[in-house]
Order: C-alpha cells, then sequence, then structure tokens
C-alpha cells in the first residue's frame, strides 16, 4: 500500500498534465502514487493519462464517462480508486512541492492528525520574476495541531482550498467526506465538512502546493468571471449549506466569524463590481443579498472595517444614493466619498437611518477622524455626471462631496483639470473649469476641454492619460479623481497628433480604470494600424526591447546608487569632512528634526536674544517647515545641505541624535541637551542592549561617545542617565535644562504676586473661558498611531465640561481622534510644536509615566498620575529606575471611575501634595533655577559678540 | 481562544513505541573527531547509544582537532572513526573582484584544495559505497557538508544538522552557507520545531527538528537546602554572567544568607571581578573556577542561573533540571522556551532584563515550597528528551526517509 495518492484531475488540459503528474513522481517519497481522473476531456487529455499510466507503475488513469462540469466529481471518482493511506488533490496545472508528501506523512503520523494542512502559493505565470503571492500565509507561520477546528475559526473561514492538503483515506471514507456534483466553489463545502469531522488537523509552515496562475489564460477560470450574477447564486447556496452544517453543530462562534468573512470578503468582491453594473443588475444583486444579510450576526458588523459594515447595512436597506458612494470608498480607501452628517456631536456616514439603533452604531464614523481633516488632506469623491463630446471637445460635468461643509459656502474655490500621462512622461496638460457651484453638500462644475487641439502625447510611450481635477479652496490644493459609473461615456473617438508618430494611434478614447476613475487612452481609427501596433509590441517584446529595458533598469539602479545613504556618507566623511570648519555656525536639531522647540530653541533664542554673531542652521524632517524660525538656514535632515552644514560646523546642538551614521569630526563640539529625565531605563540600561552582544554595545558606544557636553538637571540624571550613555564625569554640566527656564521663571513670577496666575495669549487663542481650569493631559509614548484615550471622553465632556477644559497632547509620534461633542471641553493640542506655554498655561497636569512630570513640577502646581496600564508598563516594558507610586507627588490612579472620584474632588489652591511636590523637584530637578541657557551661552559662545 | 501547539514533539507518544529496530550503517561527519566542545559530545554519546542498538556507526572528521583543542574521548571507542585529511588544508581567501581575478597565487592555491576536497570526498565515497542499504549520513556541521556535498551518496539519505537556534545563526557566516549546502540534503534538523518553523519560512521545505539528548540522569537529585544559586559556563560574553551579576547586585541585600556560586573560567573574568566589586556584591559570589564535576556542583545548589545572551538547546540548563534543581533562564532561544514551561517547572525572564531576571531568582529564593515543587517537576519533565527517547525518535526519521 503506498503512502500517499495524489489524484490529479485533468480537463482539456493535456499540455501541463505531465508537468503536474511528474511533480508526484519527483517527490522526495517514494511511497506515492498517481490517480489521473479525466472530467471527459474534449483534447488529447486521457491518452496523455494513459501514456503516463504506461510508462510509470505508480500512476495508474481513469475517464469519467461524461464530463461533470466541475472538478468535484473527478476527485471523488480519484477518491474511490485511491489506495494510499492518506489522499492529496492536484489539478492538472499546478505542481506539488518536492518535499511535500514526505512533510504532510511525517506531521499526519507523528500528530495522528486526519488532515495536515501546509502553505499554497501562487505563482503568476505571465510574470517577469514568477511573483509568488502566499495563501493566507498568516495561518501557515508556524506548526500547529488543532484538535478542533473551532480553535482556529479563521482556518475554516479563510482556507477554504481543498488542494493544499493531506487526508487520511480512512478519514474520508469514515466520514463520506464527497464533493458536491456539478457546483461552482464545489472545495467550498467540501473543506467544511473535513474541518468539522476531523479530529485533530495539524498545520504545517511548508510550502506544499504550487498554485500557477495565468492571467492572461483565454478562457477565464470561475473565479475570475465572478461578475456573473450565477456565479452569485451559487457563492449564496454554498454559504447557506455551511451555515445549516455550523447549525447543526452547534458552532455559534465559528458562523460569527464566517458572517466577519463574508462581511469582508465574498460581499466586497461583489460589490466592488456594481458601479459597473446595470440598473437591473443592481436590483437584483441587492434582492438576492437582503436575505442572506439578514440573517448574519449583528456583532460580526463590529469586527469588520467601518466601510465595510456601512455597505453592508446600505446595501441591505436598498438605499443606492448612500451606497454607491459607499462603495467608491470601499474601492478607495482613502477617499471621503458621503458629505457626512454630524448629530449630537458625533460624526455618521449620512442622516439617513439614525433612527435604527443599529444603523446608528454602523454608520457612526467619528472614530476615523475625518472631522479632523483639513481640505488639503482630504481625497474626496468627484462624480462624474455629463459626458459628451463633439468636434474634438469634450465637455465634462461633475459632482464633488462637501463633507461637513470642509469647503465652506463663502470660500474661494477655484479649480483646473490635469491630463497625466500614466507612465511618467514630460508632459502635462492643464485645462480651465468653467464654473463651480457650491450647492451645499456638494460642489458642482463643469467644464469644456478642447482635446483634440490642445492634448499633444508623445505617441506608443504615453498611451494611458489619467485625469484629475485640482481644487484651489481659499488656497488649499485638493486633488480628485472622476469616478464613473452611473454616466454613460460617449463611444466617440477623438482625434489627437502625437508627436512622435501617428502609425500606432490618432485618437483617444475614454474609459473608466479597474477602479472605477475616468482615463483616457490612445487608439487607432483605422484598422491596418493594429499590424503596425502588433509590430511595435513584438519589437518591445523582443530582444531589441529587452536590451533597451534592462539599459534603462540599470540606470535607474545607477540613479538609485548615486542618491543612496551609503553615497551621502561617503560624502559626508570624504568630501564635505575634509572641508575646513566654519567658525560661528551651530547646527541645532530637535526631536530628530520633527519639531522646533525644546532646549536647542531656548539656547538658540538666548544667543539671538544676546545679539550674537553666528550663522544658525535648523534641521527639519517631513514637508517644508512652518513654525521654524525664520532667521536661520533651515536644512531638511539628511539632505546635502544638512550633511554639509554638519560636517563643517563649529557647535552641534541637540536633544535626541543626529544621524547614527555619522562621525563627528574632533573640531565640533557636540552639545547633547538631551529631552527628559529618565523614569524608564535608558542606554545600556534597557535590556535590548544589554543583550546585545560586545560588538553591537560598542557600536552604539560610538554614537554615543560623540557628545562633547551632557546636560543633567539632578543627580538622579547623573545616576541614571549619564550612567547608562557611559558618559564620563568630566563631560557632565550640571546646569539644567534651557528649556525649563521659563518654567522656573514663571513659578517665580507667580510666587511674587502671591499665587496670581497671568494667563497668556494661548488661553485666549484656544477660546479658553477666565472661569475654567485647564487641566493638561500628556501620555507617553506606547505604540505608534492613533493614541487610544484611556477614558470616554465625551462623558468627560459632559460632566466636568462646566468646570474644566482638558487639553490633550499626545506624544509626537501619536495623534489622537476627538468626538465633535467634546469640542472646546477637550482641545487637541498635539500639533503644537513647544509643551512649554501649554504647561504654562495647564492649572494641573495629568500624565502617566511621560518625563513631562519632572518639568511641570517645576511649577508646583497639582499633578494627577493615570497610570491605566502600570503592571504592563513596568513589568513588561524595559523596566523603571524608581517606583513610581512611592515618588509620585500627587494622586496615582489606574481607572476612569478613580479619575472621575479625583477630579469631583480636585481643588488647584489645595497643598496636600506640596510637600511631595518639593521633595519631587529637589530629587528630580535640583539644578533648574531659570539660568541654564544663559549659563551656556556665557559658557560657549560669550566670544562671539559682534 | 485555546490553541494547541505541536505538543507531541515534545512528549513523543505517537511514534516512539513503534519504531522498527532495522540495522543500519550510520555516519556521523563533523569538522573533527575529536574537537573539544559540545558537538563532539554529542556526536559521541549518539554513536555510542546507535551502537548500543546494533547499528554500525562510523563517524568521520574532516580535519584532526587543532592542537590544545583536543577532547579526550577514552579508549575502545565501540564505533570505528576515520579522519580524512592528516594535516589541516590551507584556507584561502575570496576571489572576487578584479584583483581577486588576477591573484594567480591565489588561483593557483585554491584549484589545489578543490582538488584536495574531491580525493578527500572520494575516501568518503569509497565508505559510502560499502553500506548496507538503508544508510544514514548525518552531518552535525554545515562545513563538513561541503565535503560530503561532494562524495557519492548514492542510496544513502543525508541528514544535515544546524546545533544553534535560528538566531544564533542567522546572525553569522553559517547563515548563508546553511542555506546552500543544506539546500538539497534529504532532511536538515533544527533543535527545536520553532527554530525549525523559521527554517522552513526561508524556503527550506525539508527542515524538521530534533533535539537533544539528556547528557545525564543523576541517582541523587539535590535536596535544594543549601542556599545557593549556581551558574556553570565559561566566562565569555555570551553566557552573559555579567547580566546576573547586575541582577545579583538587586537580590543580595534582601538574602544575606545566599551565595551565588559561579563555575567556569574564561576571558571576562577579571572584568567579571572587578564589576562585582563595583556592584558591592564581591562577598557573596563564589568563583569556582572550571570544574569537571557538573553532578556534584548542581547537587550542592538550589537554583540555577542560565544568564546567556544566546543559546540553542542548552545541555547545562537540562543537566540543573535533571538534578531537579529549579532554574532562571533569559528567554534567548526557543530551546530555552521548549526545555522549561514557564511557571511550572522554571522561570523565563525577558532577554536582558535583568530586573525581571532578579525578580525571579527573588521569588525562588524567598519561597522554598516554590524552589521543591518546580525541581521536583522539572526532574520529571525533562526526562522526555531521555537517551531512548531521543534514539527512537532518530530511527523513526531514518525509517521516514527510506520511505
Amino acid at each position: 500500500m503506498p503512502d500517499v495518492s495524489v489524484v490529479v484531475i485533468v480537463y482539456n488540459d493535456a499540455a501541463r498534465l505531465p508537468t503536474a503528474v511528474q511533480s508526484v513522481l519527483d517527490q522526495t517519497l517514494d511511497s506515492v502514487e498517481v490517480v489521473i481522473v479525466d472530467d471527459c476531456s474534449k483534447d488529447r487529455s486521457f491518452e496523455v493519462a494513459k501514456e503516463l499510466e504506461a510508462a510509470h507503475p505508480q500512476v495508474r488513469a481513469y475517464q469519467l464517462p461524461e464530463n461533470s462540469g466541475a472538478g468535484g466529481e473527478p476527485r471523488n471518482v480519484g477518491i474511490g480508486h485511491a489506495r494510499g493511506r492518506y489522499v492529496m488533490f492536484l489539478d492538472s496545472d499546478d505542481v506539488l512541492e518536492l518535499n511535500a508528501c514526505r512533510n504532510m506523512l511525517e506531521a499526519a503520523e507523528r500528530t495522528e492528525a486526519d488532515m495536515v494542512s501546509g502553505l499554497c502559493v501562487r505563482v503568476h505565470k505571465d510574470t517577469r520574476n514568477q511573483k509568488r503571492d502566499e495563501w493566507y500565509s498568516w495561518l501557515y507561520r508556524t506548526t500547529r495541531t488543532l484538535t478542533s477546528v473551532s480553535e482556529l475559526p479563521d482556518l475554516f473561514v479563510w482556507d477554504t482550498l481543498s488542494t493544499n492538503k493531506c487526508y487520511r483515506r480512512d478519514f474520508l471514507i469514515e466520514n463520506n467526506l464527497l464533493f458536491p456534483k456539478g457546483m461552482l466553489y464545489e472545495d467550498l463545502m467540501f473543506i467544511a465538512e473535513a474541518y468539522l469531522a476531523a479530529k485533530k488537523i495539524t498545520l504545517i509552515p511548508n510550502q506544499v502546493y504550487f498554485w500557477h496562475v495565468h492571467a492572461q489564460a483565454k478562457v477565464k477560470s470561475v473565479t475570475n468571471r465572478r461578475h456573473e450574477m450565477s456565479n452569485y447564486i451559487h457563492r449564496l447556496e454554498i454559504h447557506r449549506r455551511i451555515d445549516a452544517l455550523l447549525e447543526q453543530h452547534g458552532m455559534a462562534e465559528m458562523k460569527k466569524a464566517k458572517d466577519v468573512k463574508f462581511l469582508k470578503h465574498d460581499l466586497v468582491l461583489h460589490l466592488r463590481d456594481l458601479p459597473f453594473r446595470d440598473e437591473s443588475y443592481r436590483r437584483e444583486f441587492a434582492e438576492l443579498s437582503r436575505d442572506y444579510l439578514a440573517g448574519l450576526d449583528h456583532e460580526a458588523y463590529t469586527r469588520v472595517q467601518p466601510i465595510q459594515a456601512i455597505c453592508a447595512y446600505l446595501l441591505q436597506k436598498g438605499d443606492w444614493d448612500n451606497l454607491l458612494p459607499a462603495v467608491d470608498t470601499l474601492t478607495h480607501r482613502d477617499k471621503i466619498s458621503a458629505p457626512l452628517a454630524e448629530r449630537d456631536g458625533r460624526i455618521y456616514w449620512c442622516g439617513e437611518h439614525l433612527d435604527d439603533a443599529f444603523g446608528r452604531s454602523i454608520l457612526d464614523v467619528t472614530d476615523l477622524g475625518y472631522h479632523q481633516k483639513p481640505v488639503q488632506k482630504m481625497f474626496l469623491r468627484n462624480a462624474l455626471t455629463d459626458y459628451a463630446e463633439s468636434d474634438g471637445t469634450v465637455r465634462l460635468a461633475g459632482r464633488i462631496t462637501n463633507p461637513l461643509g470642509v469647503m465652506p459656502a463663502d470660500a474661494k474655490i477655484k479649480g483646473q483639470i490635469e491630463f497625466r500621462a500614466r507612465r511618467r512622461s514630460l508632459q502635462t496638460f492643464v485645462f480651465p473649469v468653467k464654473s463651480l457651484r457650491h450647492e451645499g453638500r456638494f460642489v458642482t462644475w463643469d467644464a469644456e476641454v478642447d482635446l483634440s487641439a490642445k492634448l499633444r502625447p508623445l505617441g506608443i510611450i504615453d498611451s494611458v492619460w489619467d485625469v484629475r481635477v485640482i481644487l484651489d479652496v481659499n488656497g488649499q490644493k485638493t486633488n480628485t479623481r472622476l469616478t464613473v459609473g452611473e454616466s454613460e461615456l460617449g463611444s466617440g473617438l477623438l482625434p489627437v497628433k502625437p508627436r512622435l508618430t501617428r502609425l500606432v494611434a490618432d485618437h483617444i478614447e475614454p474609459h473608466p480604470t479597474a477602479k472605477g476613475h475616468l482615463a483616457f487612452r490612445l487608439v487607432s481609427a483605422k484598422h491596418d494600424n493594429e499590424r503596425i501596433e502588433e509590430f511595435i509590441q513584438t519589437a518591445v517584446r523582443g530582444k531589441p526591447g529587452k536590451l533597451a529595458k534592462a539599459g534603462y533598469r540599470r540606470a535607474k539602479d545607477l540613479r538609485k546608487t548615486l542618491t543612496s545613504d551609503k553615497t551621502k556618507l561617503r560624502l559626508f566623511h570624504e568630501v564635505y569632512g575634509r572641508l575646513p570648519v566654519k567658525k560661528r555656525t551651530v547646527v541645532f536639531e530637535s526631536m530628530l528634526g520633527k519639531q522646533y522647540s525644546d532646549s536647542p530653541r531656548a539656547v538658540y533664542e538666548e544667543m539671538r536674544a544676546r545679539g550674537l554673531d553666528f550663522e544658525a542652521y535648523w534641521s527639519y524632517a517631513g514637508p517644508a517647515p512652518k513654525d521654524f524660525p525664520k532667521d536661520a538656514h533651515l536644512v531638511r535632515r539628511w539632505s546635502l545641505p544638512y550633511l554639509k552644514a554638519l560636517a563643517r560646523a563649529e557647535f552641534w546642538v541637540d536633544n535626541q541624535s543626529y544621524p547614527l551614521k555619522l562621525a563627528k569630526r574632533p573640531e565640533t563640539t557636540y552639545i547633547q541637551t538631551w529631552h527628559g529625565s529618565a523614569l524608564k531605563k535608558m542606554g545600556f540600561d534597557q535590556p535590548g542592549l544589554k543583550a546585545a552582544t560586545q560588538a553591537q554595545q560598542a557600536a552604539e558606544q560610538k554614537h554615543l561617545d560623540r557628545f562633547d557636553h551632557f546636560l543633567c538637571r539632578s543627580e538622579h540624571d547623573v545616576r541614571t542617565l549619564a550612567r547608562a550613555f557611559r558618559i564620563p564625569e568630566e563631560k557632565l554640566l550640571r546646569v539644567g535644562y534651557p528649556r525649563n527656564d521659563v518654567l522656573v521663571k514663571t513659578r517665580q513670577a507667580e510666587d511674587a504676586a502671591d499665587g496670581a496666575r497671568e494667563r497668556g495669549a494661548l488661553a485666549a487663542e484656544l477660546g479658553i473661558p477666565a472661569d475654567k481650569t485647564v487641566l493638561l493631559y500628556a501620555p507617553t509614548f506606547r505604540t505608534p498611531g492613533a493614541f487610544p484615550m484611556p477614558f470616554d471622553v465625551e462623558k468627560f465632556a459632559e460632566e466636568f465640561g462646566d468646570r474644566y477644559v482638558l487639553l490633550v497632547r499626545a506624544h509626537y509620534l501619536n495623534h489622537v481622534v476627538l468626538p465633535p461633542a467634546a469640542k472646546g471641553k477637550v482641545i487637541d493640542v498635539s500639533a503644537r510644536h513647544d509643551v512649554m506655554p501649554l504647561m504654562q498655561l495647564a492649572d494641573v497636569l495629568i500624565t502617566d509615566y511621560s518625563s513631562v512630570m519632572f518639568d511641570y513640577a517645576l511649577l508646583d502646581r497639582p499633578m494627577l498620575f493615570f497610570t491605566y496600564d502600570y503592571d504592563k508598563y513596568v513589568h513588561e516594558g524595559r523596566g523603571t529606575y524608581f517606583d513610581l507610586l512611592e515618588h509620585a507627588p500627587g494622586p496615582v490612579f489606574r481607572t476612569e471611575e478613580e479619575f472621575h472620584d479625583v477630579l469631583k474632588t480636585l481643588d488647584v489652591a489645595d497643598d496636600t501634595h506640596a510637600e511631595a511636590r518639593k521633595r519631587f523637584v529637589a530629587e528630580f530637578g535640583e539644578y533648574d533655577q531659570g539660568t541654564a541657557a544663559k549659563t551656556i551661552v556665557d559658557t560657549f559662545f560669550s566670544g562671539w559678540s559682534r | 481562544m485555546p490553541q494547541s501547539t505541536d505538543t507531541t514533539a515534545a512528549t513523543g507518544t505517537a511514534m516512539t513505541e513503534t519504531h522498527e529496530s532495522r540495522p543500519r550503517d550510520i555516519f556521523l561527519v563533523s569538522n573533527s573527531v575529536d574537537e573539544l566542545g559540545g558537538i563532539t559530545s554529542w556526536s559521541h554519546q549518539m554513536a555510542r547509544l546507535f551502537a548500543e542498538r546494533g547499528h554500525g556507526v562510523h563517524v568521520v572528521g574532516i580535519v584532526p582537532a587543532p592542537e590544545g583543542r583536543r577532547a579526550d574521548l577514552g579508549p575502545d571507542l565501540p564505533y570505528r572513526t576515520t579522519t580524512l585529511y592528516d594535516v589541516h588544508p590551507p584556507s584561502v581567501k575570496s576571489l572576487s573582484g578584479l584583483k581577486g581575478k588576477l591573484d594567480l597565487v591565489e588561483r593557483r592555491r585554491r584549484a589545489a584544495r578543490d582538488t584536495g576536497m574531491r580525493e578527500q570526498a572520494a575516501k568518503m565515497s569509497a565508505l559510502f559505497r560499502a553500506a548496507r542499504p538503508g544508510s544514514v549520513v548525518i552531518v552535525t556541521q554545515v562545513w563538513a557538508m561541503e565535503w560530503v556535498a561532494l562524495a557519492d551518496t548514492a542510496g544513502l539519505k543525508v541528514v544535515g544538522m544546524s546545533h544553534e537556534s535560528f538566531e544564533t545563526c542567522r546572525k553569522s557566516s553559517r547563515f548563508g552557507r546553511v542555506k546552500r549546502f543544506y539546500a538539497d540534503v534529504d532532511r536538515m534538523l533544527a533543535l527545536t520545531r520553532e527554530d525549525a518553523d523559521l527554517w522552513i519560512r526561508q524556503r527550506m521545505d525539508n527542515v524538521g527538528a530534533m533535539p537533544n539528548p539528556l547528557p545525564f540522569f543523576p541517582e541523587e537529585p539535590s535536596r535544594r537546602t543549601a542556599k545557593r544559586v549556581v551558574s556553570i559556563g565559561r566566562l565569555h560574553e555570551e553566557k552573559g554572567v555579567d547580566l546576573l551579576l547586575d541582577a545579583w547586585a538587586e537580590v543580595a541585600d534582601k538574602h544575606p544568607e545566599w551565595v551565588l556560586t559561579l563555575y567556569g573560567s574564561g576571558p571576562e573574568e577579571e572584568a567579571l571581578k572587578k564589576q562585582a566589586a563595583q556592584l558591592g556584591i564581591a562577598s557573596s559570589v563564589e568563583w569556582m573556577g572550571r570544574t569537571s564535576q557538573v553532578p556534584d556542583a548542581l547537587r550542592a545548589s538550589a537554583v540555577f542561573a542560565l544568564s546567556s545572551r544566546g543559546e540553542g538547546f542548552p545541555l547545562a540548563l537540562m543537566e540543573a533540571m535533571a538534578t531537579a534543581v529549579p532554574c532562571v533562564a533569559f528567554d534567548v532561544a526557543p530551546g530555552v522556551r521548549e526545555i522549561i514551561t514557564d511557571g511550572e517547572n522554571g522561570l523565563i525572564a525577558p532577554p536582558g532584563n535583568t530586573g525581571e531576571f532578579a525578580r525571579r531568582l527573588d521569588r525562588l529564593m524567598s519561597d522554598r515550597e516554590l524552589r521543591d515543587r518546580m525541581g521536583e517537576q522539572a526532574r520529571e519533565d525533562i526526562q522526555r528528551y531521555s537517551t531512548d527517547e531521543i534514539t527512537g525518535r532518530w530511527e523513526n526519521l531514518f525509517t521516514l526517509l527510506h520511505r
């Protein structure tokens, strides 16, 4: 008895069958047999199968008496003829990985599994590098054995292939597992039953099956023809049967997971095609879907992306007006395609269905933060409403969504239409938009474009042209693409005159792109041009074309090398670094160039205030800088001017780190101001660096050894930071932080005025009424992205909005989303570079582990510690230098409830914690005396006076 | 969601009782037959075990062990040994670039070396050809594989081994060579299933897992009464004794009656002693130097500390557990996670986190009952790597490869 039988099914595929069979014969496991089943092919498939049978004793061939129409029945027949202890399935156009049978067998025997499943890889045979993508690879990252598929619902739900698996033959027979006859998606049903019947399923990360994908095949496969309605009907039918099966097995959780997949995957496949389908198709589609959607678990909607849930909900409601824009966003994730509606301080996809509680929850898109985006950051839907052409001129009209009135009625709006070749060429053609009308929730426009006369493509290399409408709203630009769907595009060709050659194309024709945007392509109106086109295509694909393309790629690679970091580093060290140092130059940087802030700023401002004679460079990262000083050279981090400035500067002043790979020359003095005292472990005290090898540690040490001076604000800094960075005593400057001078001075002024506090311009700017107490919430960094607020912001606004204004400042690597309901009561101040004015303004600080606590303490005002994840942060993170619970100069709490209790009884004048704050300042900020900037400038730059 | 990981591999219940013990010829090929170190001890332990089961064993070394690094294997080995080269072949430089192409001296040296390699491989081919059907070549180090790749292995199955964690290998020059020379072996073996999975995801689809067998199982376990934390290993940065000292400094004051006993010597000794003095723990740390009496050292201890920065399948840890000494270890390799079940038969700390390592030491030092429970559990659990168990798994592998 062979160990493994591989059932190979074939239909009209004589040419590829031998390759599939050979992949079984070549297996590292010898004990295999091949059972070929031909689904009554019209070509030579069965003869080829018979030839293989004659040539190899391990091969047997069978044929169905008549064609069964799908892969299920041939596989059933194959199972019947199989003799091996295990069975696998292979399609005639695919192949098995060479170790597949051995790996499957080994796993099956070792774990006594009924089924073993491995990684399937789709290989795109028509691509240049045989592009591969792994089929749900996240399921196959590690070897694991399930005693029920309910342990891993994702497997049941997503991996519905029958071919990347190995089944114990007795298991198939005992459970009467067969493929449904003559049905599309036959795998789905079979595999669902198999998963549920299996007592043990083992997953292995090995590749086992190569699914060959031929994108340009003439006969499209089943899955490519999904726009056919019958396909959808089959799909729903299979889903209903599987749902019934799950019901029988009492697997409610699995059903929920399956519903999630239906919303995320099955429905999306069909929804994306809707804009291209006609009215009757849509009606039928909605009709079919409505019933099935009604049976979905409501919880499933909360486990998919908001736009997926919105589409499903609107489809079920048959609300086409809102659904079609939603599908636009489903296809283009960044696009905002609905006008949106604000109700009771929340943002909804549309104003309809809000009386339905379920609808309300689905349509609530507040957390997506649309309402916080300025118009230039929005990608707005622009639906083409009219298209006509005559005499080479195209008339276009469209409707642009105006979400939440981001374009106000009195805004100055201008517009233009831009034609740009998709493959980058030198040319862009711009036409004016004739009229723009503000219609409340929409802005409508129309334009006349004289394409024949004005658009001059080159020809051949720029055959596809994309169209954009660019709006200018009060000076802010926003790009839109034209969504084609409902409106009919004219079929007319417009004559154009390509500059290079008119042999191939002399007309341009509109079409929707695969994702539904308007584009134009060059075509030929004359028939014989096709032959020339073919001729040129042959040249492009043939040897000369290949050579030209290879040359182009090499040129591109060369350009990449020349602009690479490696080249820049050589330039820095070997060219710029050999130029003489420019006396009286300083390069300033704060937070890796992200801000104009902190101690480097304080030192810079002190130098300017003293009127010193020097040349200043400020480093910035990201887009063109705002809020950076006008009287300094602004250099983009990593740019050549930046590297040149650094290489030649007499001083570096920074609070974090210049690029690690830049060595500092000895003539340059590096003043490292650092950006905060430490609670959590830093430098070589961090587990990550401790675990590193000596060589890795030495490399890190090299970066730190660049510092010539290191600022400390207490002996705590000396014990922690200085030790952790292994900075020798002589480099330490015990002068305090220049950025904190302003805090010390503020407190001194307040003390002098008997505690009277001046609220500066910032309070007015933020619109804070005089009678409100200002709280500043500054949590520390955890993970990048949106910071999830640890309390309900709306509830806070409701309960405490009459007493407090809460300023939220996320870490500079985070951002926050606040609901409109909290407007005026909770204010996002994360975008402000300089935290100092915020601290000066705040009557109370709320933080967790952020170093802002050490600075704010200088103001001697109340501090609250909201340490909602204390255990995780302290024990699972890198560890802390001291126990916050013991040292915190204010209440420490972990829950929203405690937070509210503290707020209820909070009295700014209460000095219960005043003693603790004094001790805290003495321990962590003894050198902050308000004179740090002055001391630094006196020490290093006093000779630079004019 | 309950997740059943691949536990049968660890407990080995499924297959070992049914293994067939058909005698085979087994070649164990290493860099050297007798170079001091873990691989040599492993090879000869396995060779002895295979021989005891009636297999014909032959240990092959490519080159003689370097002077001063030779292990004493004792007299009368119950199997053959062969060393191919009489002297170590000359090492060669890389010949890349124009300069390399023009370096005629180096090119000639390389050609001579290649010829030499083929001659030595031919010797192996002769040995292999004389083997019975169903025989196996086990290559313990990838360097030796370069010779085996040149030899004729028709009719035999070739197993290549990586005796270190995937991560350790990935950071070394061996990584590329493993992927190249083990690409077509019948089976490549990693030390744990987790390592094997990582190799497989490098698209080495022929990789399996095989743990090391327990080096010894003492009759007499530790009673854990002496208040001693022990560490055994070379004083080399890789063993992370500096981390252990940092951790010890956090617990020593709280447990004045306890001592930290360090066995081993090495290049870091001076630096470590200085560090201990700076941390103010010199009085509670004992420096014992190298020992050949590992079982005794373990028996006299109550807690074992494994502070390594990198590991494969740590034998010291297995030995401590076999002696019923509960362990604290940094989570630096899948091998550590596989041997210790955190919280049941030992404790695991995040890599390099000396604070957490100290907290775990403190937990065991403060709680006699916990020590006893974990120690006894460890002794029981570690027997899943008994020599019988592991030899059985090897024999199953041989059977699989010849199916």
